[in-house]
C-alpha cells in the first residue's frame, strides 16, 4: 500500500515578503538612491516538497523524502516514545540512548564505531531513536548497521559500567558549570521534581541503575508498531521499499510486560511499573525565586519559566509563536534582546523559547547577565512579560515577527530533512495532513488582537518559575523584593535541584576549643593579641550603595567606640565604657541594653576568641564542610543570650572566613552573615582586612580597612558614653604608662 | 536557536576542508571590480534563498598590541549602521525582510552576512555598500557594545568551565606573534579605545580592495553582477593593507603550566605549533588529529575513553590560521584519574604514531570521512558562501572549494607518520593541567 502526498506543490511565499515593487529596477542610471532600501523583488514561490509513506507488514510506518541535489542519504529510526516518571533511578532513559551502539547480537561496541566510521557515515542514538547518515554509495550497509542497532541491541554488561562511570563524573563537573545547573535543575524548578521533564540525575540515582532496566526500557518502547522510518536524500522511494523491507521488515518484538495494574500502568519485569505523566502540569503558585550559588561567578545564568497546557494542535499554537517572536525568540528585534541588550548593555543575548509539546508545553527566557545587574534584568524580564499583556504589538513588531517567521519557514526548506521532519511531527502529534501545507497562510492571517490574546493566555508574569545560578552571596538578598512568596521569597538549591543542605563530615580529633585556639595560634598567637591594648581602625564601607566612612576604637576591658560618617556627617556614634553603650544618631541617642549590648561585647573587640567567658555557654564542633570551595571547620556557639552563633574556621591555615548570628532588629527576624577576607599583619597579628556583611538591616555591606593604629594614647574620657550615671560611685581613674606608636597601612 | 549575534568565531576549531567531491563542483565566477573588490558569484535555484556576505582581510592579528580585541568590537559597531541607516535598522531591515543576518571575527578575517528571500537580493548588497562605504557609530552605541562585549567576554570565557583553555594557551605558544592574543581581547584596551582609534581601523582595513564579496543562491547572475556594480563600484578603493610579517620563532623549549579553575575534573592540553593553513604539512597534522578524535573509533576515543577509561572527553582539532597555528589536543579526565596518567596516556598515543605510523585501512576510512563531510559542508547557500570567500582570502585560491579534499587524498601513510614525528613533538609545545581550584594551596 502506497500514499502519495503533495503537502503544498507550488504554494507562493504569498505576502511573506514585503509587499513592493514588482519590477527589477532600472540599472542604467548612473545615480543611484543610497538613502532608502531598495525594494523587493517578485516574491518567489516556496515549493515544500513531497514525502511518500507505506507501511510495513510489523506496523513500522515509512516516510520518504527524495532530493537529488547532493549523493548524500539520511535515515532515521523514530518510535513514538512517552516521557517516563524515572523515579529512584533518574538517568536510565539517557543511558538508553547513549548505550544503544554499544553492542548488538552479533558486534561488540568497538565493531559498531569501526563500521561507522569506514562509511564515513554519523551515527546518533536517544532513547526515542537512531539517524545515521552519510554517502549514497554506502546506503545498504548504512541500513544493515542501523537496523542492527535499533533492533538487535544487547546493553552489554561490559560497556555499562564505563557508561556509568562517565555519567558519574559529568554530574560531578555539573557542579562547576552554570550552563549545565541551569538546564537540569532549572527543568525542576519549572515541572517540579516529580514530573518527567523535571528529574535530575544524580550519583545517587545513577547509583541504583542496571543493565536490565535499559533492557526492558528497550523491548517495551523500541518496537516496530510504534515505529517511524525515514529516508531522506537521494534515495528513490522503490528503493527505499526494498531496503526497508530487508532490513526491517521480519523485525518483531514480544511484550515486555508482565503484568498490568488497575490504573492500565504496565509493569516490566526489573524496572517495576512504569508510569507516564497523567496530564500536564501549569503554574500554580505565587513567583518564587530559586538560587544556586556558585562562589565567585562573573555572571548569574537566569531562567524564567512557565509551564503550559499547549499541545502542537492547538491552533492558538501559532499565535502563541508569533508572541514569543516578537517576546524574545530569535529575532534581533525582539524585546527582551533590544531592552537588555541593545538598550542596556547587560547581556550578550537573551532568548526566550515557546514549546509547543504534546506532554507539556512551556515557556522559557534564558539569559547571562553580569552579577551586578541580576536583579535588575529580572525586573525588566518580568516587566517585559507584563507589557506583552498590556502593551499592544505594534504593526510594525508584528509584521517584522511574521516575515521573520516565513523567511525562516523558506530558509528551513533548504534541507530536505525538514519536509521529512513535518511529515513526522505531523504523525506524532496528530496533526491535520495540511498543517505545514497551510503554514504561510495561517502565519499571515494572525492579528494584533490574536497576540494579545495568547499573552493573556499563556504569560503569567506573577507565576513564573525563576531560577538564578550566581554568587549567591553578592545576589541573595537582592532577589527578596522580587519574589511574590512572603514566607520563602528565595529558596537556595543544591546542584541536585534539592534544598541546600550543608555537607557535614564529623571530626572526632579535636574540639571547638581546639579549633578556636588553632585560629588564635593560626592568626599571631595569644601573646601578641594580648599585646594590642588600644586599636584604632580606618574603615571605608559601602552599605546599601552608600559609601560611609568608620573609626573604630577599641580600649581596655573591652571599652568601644566607633563613629560612622557619610558625606562628612556623622550618621552613627557608638560608645562602650566598659559597662553601659550608647548609640546616637542623628534621630537621637539610646542606650543598648540586653541583646544589643550583647551584640556590641561578643563582635566589639578586636579578636572576642582571645575571651569567650560569660557570653558563650557551649561551643559544639559540628564538623567539617566546605565554604567556597575551601575545606573548613563550622564550630556553633549557644550565647548567654539564647542566641546562636556559627563561626567557620579554615582547616588549613586556621583563620576565621565567616560568622553567622541570628538576629532580632526592627520586629525582623535576620541571619546575618559576615565573610572576613584578607587577612594582613598589624602589630604581629593577622586581621581580616576585608569583610562583606549579607542579611543585615542594611541588606549587604562591604568594609575595607584602610588604616590600622596601635597602642596610641587615648584618654579614658574618649569613651565616655555620657549617659546619666546610674549610681554615685566614681569610677577609678586608670593609669597606664604611654604607649609606643606603631602604625599600620 | 543559534548564539547570540556577533560571535567571535575563534570557536571556529574545525579546518576548512572546504572542497567536495569533483563531481559535485561548486560552479563559480568571479571577478575584480576596478576599487579592488573582488566579486564571487555561486548559482544555485534550488530554494527561493540567497547569501550576501563580505569578508573583510582583518582579525586580531591586525590590531595595534594596545588595542586588542578591536577587530571583534569593530565588528559589533558596524551593525550600528550608515550614513542612511539609523542605529538599530540594520537588523530592522533584514529580519522585516524574512532574513537573517550576524558576523565573526578570528585571528584572520571578519565576516559578515546575511541570508535573504531571493527577492531581496539587492536589500542585501545595500546593506554590505552602505557597512563598506559609510558606516556610523553614535557615543550611545559604542558605550552599549562595549558593555555586550564584556558580557560576550563572561559568558564564552571567563563564567564557563574550561573556557579560558584558548586564551591560556595562546599567551604561551606565542611570544612575539599578535596571535598570542585571543580575539575577544582585554577590556582594559576596549576601554581606552577612542573616536579616533575608530575612524582610523575603518579607514584602513574596510575598504573594498581588502574584502571579497560573495553572492551565493537563488540568483540570475548577470542582474547579480550588475547590482553589484550598481552599489559597490563607486567606493573608494583604499591604501592596501599589510598583513603582519613578524615570524614567531620555535618555542625555545616545552613550557609546561598548571591552570587552576572552577572545575571538577581535571583537564590535560597539549597545544603544538604547526604550519599555516594550506600548507601541505597543515593537511598532514590535520590528518593527525583526525586520526586522534575524528568518530568513536578514534584513537583518543577508543583507547583513552573506552578502554583504558581515562577520559570522560576528548579532541584534536588545529587553529585554522593563515600563518602559523597550533594543533590542540585535549581530555578531561574521568572522576578520580590524576591528571599526570591522563597526560602519559595521551603522549602514548602520539608515540605510537611516532613508532608504527597509520595502516592503510585507518587512512582509508579518514578519507571516507572527509569525502562526506565535504559534501555536507556545501549543502546550504550560507555554507558555500563562507567556503567561497576562505578559500579566496585565506587559501588564495577560490578553486579550492572544489579541490581542497584531493589535498587530503594525496596523503599518504608516510606523510602523516612525518608530520606526526615533525610537530606533534614534545619541544614543539605548550601542555597546560587544569586543576581544581580546591587543589591549589595543596
Amino acid at each position: 500500500m502506497m500514499r502519495r502526498h503533495s503537502l503544498l506543490d507550488r504554494a507562493t511565499l504569498a505576502g511573506a515578503y514585503l509587499a513592493g515593487c514588482l519590477l527589477v529596477p532600472a540599472m542604467s542610471s548612473a545615480q543611484i538612491d543610497r538613502t532608502k532600501p531598495p525594494a523587493p523583488g517578485p516574491a518567489p514561490s516556496v515549493q515544500l516538497g513531497a514525502h511518500s509513506t507505506f507501511e510495513l507488514s510489523n506496523g513500522l510506518e515509512v516516510i520518504v523524502v527524495e532530493n537529488h541535489k547532493l549523493p548524500l542519504v539520511s535515515v532515521q529510526a523514530r518510535f513514538d516514545v512517552p516521557p517516563v516518571l524515572q523515579g529512584d533511578k533518574v538517568g536510565y532513559v539517557d543511558l538508553v540512548g547513549e548505550l544503544l551502539p554499544s553492542g548488538t547480537g552479533k558486534r561488540s561496541k568497538a565493531a559498531i564505531d569501526e563500521a561507522v566510521d569506514r562509511l564515513g557515515a554519523t551515527l546518533n542514538t536517544s532513547n526515542d531513536g537512531v539517524y545515521i547518515s552519510g554517502a549514497r554509495h554506502n546506503l545498504p550497509a548504512m541500513l544493515e548497521l542501523m537496523s542492527d542497532v535499533t533492533t538487535n541491541a544487547t546493553f552489554p554488561e561490559s560497556e555499562f559500567g564505563g557508561a556509568i562511570l562517565r555519567y558519574r563524573s559529568s554530574v560531578q563537573q555539573r557542579r562547576d558549570d552554570p550552563n549545565a545547573i541551569a538546564e537540569s535543575v532549572g527543568r525542576s524548578v519549572t515541572f517540579g521534581r516529580a514530573h518527567p521533564y523535571g528529574e535530575v540525575t544524580t550519583e545517587r540515582s545513577l547509583s541504583n541503575i542496571r543493565a536490565e532496566h535499559l533492557r526492558d526500557y528497550y523491548r517495551h518502547f523500541i518496537r516496530p508498531e510504534k515505529g517511524y522510518l525515514v529516508f531522506v536524500g537521494d534515495i528513490t522511494v522503490k528503493d527505499a521499499k526494498a531496503l526497508a523491507k530487508t532490513y526491517f521488515g521480519k523485525w518483531k518484538v514480544r511484550s515486555a510486560v508482565v503484568a498490568t495494574l488497575p490504573d492500565g500502568t504496565p509493569e516490566l519485569e526489573h524496572l517495576g511499573a512504569v508510569r507516564t505523566l497523567s496530564r500536564a502540569r501549569t503554574a500554580s503558585v505565587k513567583r518564587r525565586i530559586h538560587i544556586a550559588d556558585r562562589p565567585g561567578s562573573e555572571q548569574s545564568v537566569i531562567r524564567v519559566s512557565l509551564p503550559l497546557n499547549l499541545h502542537p494542535s492547538d491552533i492558538r499554537a501559532l499565535n502563541a509563536q508569533v508572541m514569543n517572536t516578537i517576546l524574545g525568540g530569535g529575532v534581533f528585534n525582539a524585546r527582551l534582546m533590544q531592552n537588555l541588550r541593545e538598550d542596556k548593555g547587560w547581556t550578550y543575548g537573551i532568548y526566550s523559547s515557546m514549546e509547543a509539546d504534546r506532554f507539556n508545553g512551556s515557556l522559557t527566557i534564558s539569559v547571562s547577565v553580569r552579577t551586578a545587574v541580576t536583579d535588575s534584568a529580572l525586573a525588566e524580564i518580568f516587566t517585559e512579560l507584563e507589557r506583552m499583556r498590556t502593551d499592544p504589538v505594534t504593526a510594525q513588531e508584528l509584521e517584522l515577527a511574521k516575515r521573520y517567521m516565513a523567511g525562516a519557514f523558506g530558509r528551513n526548506l533548504e534541507d530536505p530533512r525538514t519536509v521529512a521532519r513535518f511529515a513526522l511531527n505531523t504523525r506524532l502529534n496528530n496533526l491535520p495532513e495540511d498543517h505545514y501545507a497551510t503554514y504561510l497562510q495561517r502565519l499571515e492571517a494572525i492579528t494584533e488582537e490574536d497576540v494579545r490574546s495568547a499573552a493573556n493566555a499563556f504569560i503569567a508574569p506573577d507565576k513564573v518559575a525563576v531560577f538564578v545560578v550566581c554568587d549567591a552571596k553578592q545576589v541573595r538578598e537582592k532577589l527578596v523584593p522580587l519574589s511574590l512568596d512572603t514566607q520563602q521569597p528565595v529558596v537556595e538549591l543544591d546542584v541536585n535541584g534539592e534544598p541546600w543542605k550543608e555537607d557535614i563530615t564529623p571530626v572526632g580529633d579535636r574540639t571547638a576549643e581546639q579549633v578556636q585556639e588553632i585560629y588564635l595560634y593560626g592568626i599571631g598567637g595569644r601573646e601578641a593579641i594580648a599585646a594590642i591594648h588600644h586599636m584604632r581602625m580606618e574603615l571605608t564601607a559601602e552599605m546599601a550603595g552608600v559609601p560611609v566612612e568608620i573609626t573604630q576604637w577599641y580600649g581596655l576591658n573591652g571599652k568601644y567606640k566607633s563613629v560612622a560618617k557619610a558625606n562628612g556627617m556623622t550618621v552613627q556614634e557608638v560608645i562602650y565604657d566598659g559597662t553601659r553603650a550608647v548609640s546616637r544618631t542623628p534621630q537621637g541617642s539610646e542606650e543598648l541594653m540586653d541583646i544589643d549590648l550583647f551584640d556590641l561585647l561578643l563582635n566589639a573587640r578586636p579578636v572576642p576568641e582571645m575571651d569567650l567567658k560569660g557570653l558563650v555557654e557551649r561551643s559544639i564542633l559540628n564538623g567539617r564542610t566546605t565554604l567556597e570551595g575551601k575545606p573548613a571547620y563550622k564550630v556553633t556557639m549557644m550565647t548567654t543570650a539564647g542566641t546562636t552563633v556559627i563561626d567557620y574556621f579554615d582547616v588549613e591555615k586556621g583563620l576565621k572566613l565567616q560568622r553567622m548570628e541570628q538576629k532580632f532588629m526592627y520586629g525582623r527576624n535576620l541571619n546575618v552573615v559576615t565573610r572576613y577576607s584578607e587577612y594582613q599583619p598589624v602589630s604581629k597579628v593577622l586581621l581580616p582586612h576585608f569583610m562583606e556583611q549579607s542579611g543585615g538591616p542594611m541588606g549587604s555591606v562591604t568594609m575595607r580597612v584602610q588604616k590600622v593604629v596601635v597602642n596610641e594614647a587615648m584618654p579614658d574620657s574618649f569613651f565616655d558614653t555620657g549617659l546619666p550615671s546610674l549610681d554615685d560611685e566614681k569610677e577609678e581613674d586608670l593609669y597606664y604608662p604611654p604607649p609606643e606608636e606603631k602604625i599600620d597601612e | 536557536m543559534g548564539p547570540a549575534p556577533y560571535t567571535v568565531a575563534a570557536a571556529m576549531l574545525v579546518a576548512t576542508a572546504t572542497s567536495t567531491a569533483q563531481t559535485r563542483a561548486i560552479q563559480f565566477e568571479e571577478f575584480d571590480l576596478e576599487n579592488g573588490l573582488h566579486v564571487i558569484l555561486h548559482q544555485d535555484r534550488s530554494t527561493p534563498i540567497v547569501a550576501v556576505s563580505v569578508m573583510y582581510h582583518v582579525g586580531s592579528k591586525n590590531e595595534d598590541p594596545t588595542r586588542r580585541g578591536f577587530a571583534h568590537f569593530f565588528e559589533h559597531l558596524l551593525f550600528e549602521g550608515s550614513e542612511n541607516i539609523a542605529r538599530g535598522e540594520f537588523s530592522k531591515l533584514v529580519e522585516s525582510a524574512g532574513g537573517v543576518l550576524n558576523a565573526n571575527t578570528s585571528g584572520d578575517r571578519t565576516y559578515y552576512y546575511e541570508v535573504l528571500p531571493s527577492n531581496q537580493l539587492e536589500l542585501g548588497l545595500w546593506l554590505e555598500s552602505e557597512r563598506m562605504l559609510h558606516a556610523k557609530v553614535d557615543q550611545k552605541g559604542v558605550d552599549t557594545q562595549r558593555e555586550v562585549v564584556k558580557e560576550e567576554r563572561r559568558q564564552r570565557y571567563e563564567n564557563q568551565p574550561y573556557g579560558s583553555i584558548l586564551i591560556e594557551v595562546l599567551k604561551r605558544a606565542y611570544q612575539v606573534h599578535p596571535y598570542q592574543w585571543p580575539t575577544i581581547g582585554f577590556m582594559e584596551d576596549l576601554n581606552a579605545a577612542s573616536e579616533a582609534d575608530y575612524q582610523a581601523f575603518y579607514k584602513r582595513f574596510y575598504v573594498p580592495n581588502n574584502a571579497v564579496l560573495v553572492v551565493a543562491g537563488d540568483i540570475d547572475v548577470e542582474q547579480a553582477k550588475a547590482l553589484v556594480r550598481k552599489y559597490f563600484k563607486d567606493i573608494p578603493k583604499g591604501q592596501a593593507v599589510q598583513q603582519p610579517s613578524v615570524v614567531e620563532p620555535p618555542l625555545p623549549r616545552e613550557i609546561r603550566d598548571v591552570v587552576y579553575d572552577r572545575i571538577q575534573l581535571p583537564a590535560v592540553v597539549h597545544a603544538y605549533r604547526i604550519p599555516a593553513l594550506g600548507t601541505t604539512d597543515f593537511y598532514a597534522v590535520d590528518m593527525v588529529n583526525r586520526l586522534l578524535s575524528n568518530g568513536n573509533s578514534a584513537r583518543f576515543n577508543r583507547n583513552l575513553k573506552d578502554a583504558q577509561q581515562k577520559a570522560v572527553f576528548t579532541g584534536a582539532f588545529s587553529l585554522p590560521f593563515e600563518q602559523p597555528g597550533l594543533a590542540i589536543l585535549f581530555a578531561v579526565a574521568n572522576a578520580g584519574v590524576p591528571v599526570d596518567v591522563l597526560d602519559k596516556a595521551m603522549d602514548e598515543e602520539l608515540h605510537r604514531i611516532h613508532r608504527e605510523g597509520i595502516s592503510a585501512e585507518e587512512l582509508a576510512k579518514l578519507k571516507a570521512q572527509l569525502e562526506v563531510e565535504s559534501l555536507e559542508q556545501n549543502s546550504r547557500v550560507a555554507g558555500v558562501a563562507n567556503n567561497l570567500a576562505t578559500a579566496y582570502m585565506l587559501l588564495g585560491d577560490t578553486r579550492l572549494i572544489n579541490t581542497e579534499l584531493d589535498r587530503y587524498m594525496a596523503l599518504t601513510p608516510a606523510d602523516i607518520q612525518r608530520a606526526a614525528q615533525v610537530y606533534f613533538a614534545p619541544w614543539n609545545r605548550v601542555v597546560l593541567h587544569y586543576l581544581p581550584l580546591s587543589q591549589q594551596n595543596q
